[in-house]
């Protein structure tokens, strides 16, 4: 598959929706695509398929605050660090890259560094939706496992987290980011092609283009059905938001955790109420009470007017949105991985709704 | 009881405070359960109290009150929370009402709990109440109804199965046809009933509440069902007795009806123990009842309904009885029994009958009497004309002894008698009575029948020879009478 310019707008929407609210501002890094492409140039995205077995493949992306991804701008060599920081341990050299989040920044921002460093680039990626933490990668989920890991931050500094359980890595991770600029480049050990099939999301960039081509074929302001066609998801509501509240969730082990928040707003159809709880993510969605949608599928809040995708960062009250769900990656939808992303994982009590 | 009757004890009103959901305040209220699971299901009329700290940007409140909604609950109280508007305004578009409070929320149940308990404890307290204050004794309605009159403070009585009083008083009508347990609102009360039960209801206890006693109708039935065993124990024991009595006295009767001798030691120290006598001049009677009547259960109404000395007794298909005379009776005194007996027999209305006998003396007299009375009373049985009452004075003699003829052994004779008189042509059957009748006037019987009087002699010496009888014979003459008489009374 190839990306030329002309794709940039409706990957950057495709990913943002994937983000489920989540994932970082893909604004930056849809300028440093689209003036990548600016020229004619086209970047050539290949299936897993189509590597050689023993290609070793990077994961990437951006980790940490995204917010500050774009107060504290990049120097242009933090990936290379992290990457050539894991090849150094690893011994092993990289062939191609992909990225560790499709929703959001991180299903833009490896296609521009894999142009950089040049490498190849896999369609496939280790969320397959907007995740936040390390240890709910698709390859710790399968237990392959997310050490070693290498991380360079915009001040210079780079660290190898060598061993480590997931939730150990995680948690040095986050340890980092609150001492260094609060956003790292991150680069994980290669994975032979042979092997992505197993421990990988497939196909999630030639996807997230597809929705967002997608849904800008239907305009702004779309009819519901229609919106919902475009999507392959269902809107659950279109109305006003009628209060955003924020609070802190429960931290672990000192440390305070991440932000929690809900969201409400009153159905223009019915007057029904619609509750999103969120954390990074939008993760559940209550009609009356009622939990009707949750995470693993894709919870995502649409302006009304533009149909660009409102993370949870910047819902604010009196916006007109249309709340939609998207199906969950087949991968999430297998019991052996479901726990990982189920509402509990994020300390939601409340059973998957729509996951059998 | 509602919530807003919960929301008005002080300690609530002091602590609670209502954040929304104000529409659901009047939902029934049934109970008050704490919840420390978040994903509590609560039960019709529960208002559900959040014992743990909960934040009030939980979204499980959200939740709860949804399954409140659908479960038809009543309401949910959290500590010390300031929920999220998404939660108030969901509790205001489902109307369920939302409260909170700084207090400890079960000091707050326990009181809600007990009021909600009182009804039941007001309920218990007057049933032992009622219990103790009946008994193990057996009380007579009148007593029945003091006792209850005396525990609710209102107008008590029971009804006979009519629902005529036969204690204490009340405006109220019982629906007699439903035997169950009734509630009925009356002009500024409710009128309780419950049905005394033996085979159907044989009494009925009601109780009449108002004014502010009204308010208690829900809590008394318990008492009613109590009061009523009581009186069910009491008839039960009195139709004991009864029974025993009747069948005694009874027996004593059979004994006295079968006496051809003197009566012996034993039976006459039987009769002396019943309070009847034996000498002197018996005038008896005898009221026949359908078979549905329990005779039993009412001899005291009868009894009482023929207000004379007599003795009465279960016997048969109804009582027998007698007045006893010191001395023969006049005619003027056994006429004027008889009347007083009609007119009780009018008041009575159980479709009876009623048979008097003559005046006999003596025990043998005694069963003479019955036996006329009892043979009037199964003539009386067919004769509405007569009010369904006969007196054998000497004119119901004649009618009993015509009676008589009709009866299944003497008619097939008279047939068997008259047979040849039958099978030839010439009306030789009402030829052979009207003769008779008109003591052998060969005229008077032409006459009688319309024919020639040379026909009434024909037919006359044919029936001779037919029936080969000499119709100058008295004992010829009077069997003969009867029997045309019988079979032309059975062909009409």
């Amino acid at each position: 598959m190839r990306i030329t310019a002309g794709d940039v707008a409706a990957l950057e929407r495709g990913v943002a929706l994937l983000g489920s609210g989540g994932g970082g501002d893909t604004v930056t890094a849809a300028v440093l695509l689209r003036q990548l492409l600016s020229d004619g140039r086209a970047l050539v995205v290949s299936s897993t398929a189509e590597l050689a077995p023993s290609a070793r493949v990077v994961p990437i992306g951006v980790v940490g605050a995204t917010a500050a991804f774009t107060e504290k701008l990049p120097g242009g060599g933090e990936f290379a660090a992290a990457v050539a920081a894991v090849e150094r341990w690893t011994g092993e050299r990289a062939d191609a890259l992909m990225s560790i989040e499709i929703g959001g920044l991180n299903g833009l921002l490896p296609l521009v560094v894999a142009d950089q460093l040049g490498l190849g680039y896999v369609d496939a990626d280790l969320s397959g939706r907007g995740l936040p933490r390390l240890d709910q990668f698709s390859v710790a989920a399968t237990g392959r496992g997310v050490a070693p890991a290498a991380l360079a931050e915009p001040g210079g500094q780079v660290v190898v987290l060598a061993a480590g359980s997931d939730a150990v890595i995680e948690r040095g991770t986050r340890a980092f980011l609150a001492g260094s600029g609060g956003w790292a480049a991150f680069a994980l050990a290669p994975i032979p092609a042979g092997e992505l099939a197993g421990c990988t999301v497939p196909g999630t960039t030639s996807g997230a283009l597809e929705l967002g081509r997608r849904v800008l074929a239907v305009g702004e302001s779309p009819p519901r059905d229609a919106l919902e066609t475009a999507l392959a998801g269902s809107v659950l509501a279109r109305g006003r938001v009628l209060e955003v509240a924020r609070h802190l969730g429960p931290g672990q082990h000192g440390s305070p955790g991440f932000g929690r928040g809900s969201v409400t707003l009153a159905d223009h159809r019915d007057g029904g109420l619609l509750r999103l709880e969120m954390e990074n993510e939008y993760l559940l969605a209550l009609r009356d009470g009622t939990p009707v949608a949750s995470t693993p599928d894709v919870l995502s809040v649409l302006d009304h007017r533009t149909g660009v995708p409102v993370s949870c960062d910047a819902i604010r009250t009196g916006v007109e949105v249309d709340v939609v769900r998207l199906a969950a990656a087949p991968f999430w939808t297998d019991p052996r991985w479901l726990p990982v992303v189920r509402p509990r994982a994020y300390g939601i009590d409340c059973d998957p709704v729509g996951i059998g | 009881m509602s919530l807003r009757r919960v929301l008005a004890l002080p300690s609530w009103a002091e602590h609670v405070r209502l954040l929304a959901g104000a529409a659901g305040l009047d939902r029934p209220l049934a109970t008050v359960q704490a919840t420390l699971d978040a994903s509590h299901r609560p039960a019709p009329g529960e208002l559900t109290v959040v014992a743990r700290p909960v934040a009030g940007t939980d979204w499980q409140i959200d939740a709860l009150v949804r399954r409140c909604a659908d479960a038809g609950a009543t309401g949910v109280l959290l500590p010390g929370t300031e929920p999220l508007t998404a939660s108030r305004l969901l509790a205001d578009r489902l109307a369920v009402p939302l409260l909170t409070t700084g207090a400890p929320p079960l000091d707050l149940l326990v009181e809600a709990r007990l009021l909600l308990a009182a009804p039941e404890i007001d309920r218990a307290n007057l049933l032992l109440a009622t219990h103790r204050a009946l008994g193990d004794r057996l009380r007579p309605p009148e007593e029945v109804v003091a006792v209850v009159r005396r525990l609710l403070r209102s107008p008590v009585a029971v009804l006979d199965d009519r629902g005529a009083p036969l204690a204490g008083e009340v405006t109220g009508r019982v629906r007699l046809d439903e035997a169950v347990p009734q509630r009925t609102e009356v002009d500024g009360g409710v009128l309780l009933a419950h049905p005394v039960l033996l085979q159907r209801p044989a009494m009925w206890l009601a109780a009449e509440l108002r004014g502010t006693e009204a308010a208690r109708a829900d809590v008394v039935p318990p008492a009613l069902a109590v009061a009523a065993g009581a009186l069910q124990r009491w008839l039960l024991a009195n139709r004991l007795e009864l029974e025993r009595d009747a069948r005694s006295r009874t027996a004593l009767l059979g004994d006295l009806l079968r006496l051809d001798t003197e009566p012996g030691a034993d039976l006459r120290r039987r009769v002396a123990d019943a309070g009847w006598r034996l000498g002197g001049w018996h005038v008896g009677l005898h009221i026949g009842v359908p078979a549905a009547v329990d005779t039993v259960a009412r001899t005291q109404e009868v009894m009482r309904a023929l207000d004379v000395d007599a003795v009465v007794v279960e016997h048969g298909d109804g009582w027998t009885g007698w007045v006893t005379f010191d001395h023969e009776p006049t005619a003027e005194r056994v006429r004027s029994l008889a009347t007083r007996l009609q007119a009780a027999h009018r008041t009575l209305r159980l479709g009876a009958h009623m048979g008097v006998g003559r005046p006999h003396p003596r025990p043998e007299g005694l069963a003479a009497t019955v036996a006329e009375a009892l043979d009037a009373a199964r003539l009386a049985a067919t004769r509405p004309e007569t009010g369904h009452f006969l007196h054998v004075d000497q004119l119901g003699m004649a009618q009993l002894l015509l009676e008589w003829t009709r009866t299944d052994t003497f008619e097939p004779a008279a047939r068997a008698l008259v047979a040849p008189l039958r099978s030839v042509p010439g009306d030789l059957v009402r030829t052979l009575s009207a003769y008779l009748d008109a003591e052998s006037s060969i005229a008077e019987t032409a006459t009688v029948l319309g024919v020639h009087r040379n026909t009434v002699a024909a037919r006359i010496a044919r029936i001779e020879q037919l029936l080969g009888v000499d119709l100058s014979r008295p004992d010829e003459r009077l069997a003969l009478h009867l029997a045309s008489r019988a079979v032309i009374l059975s062909d009409e």
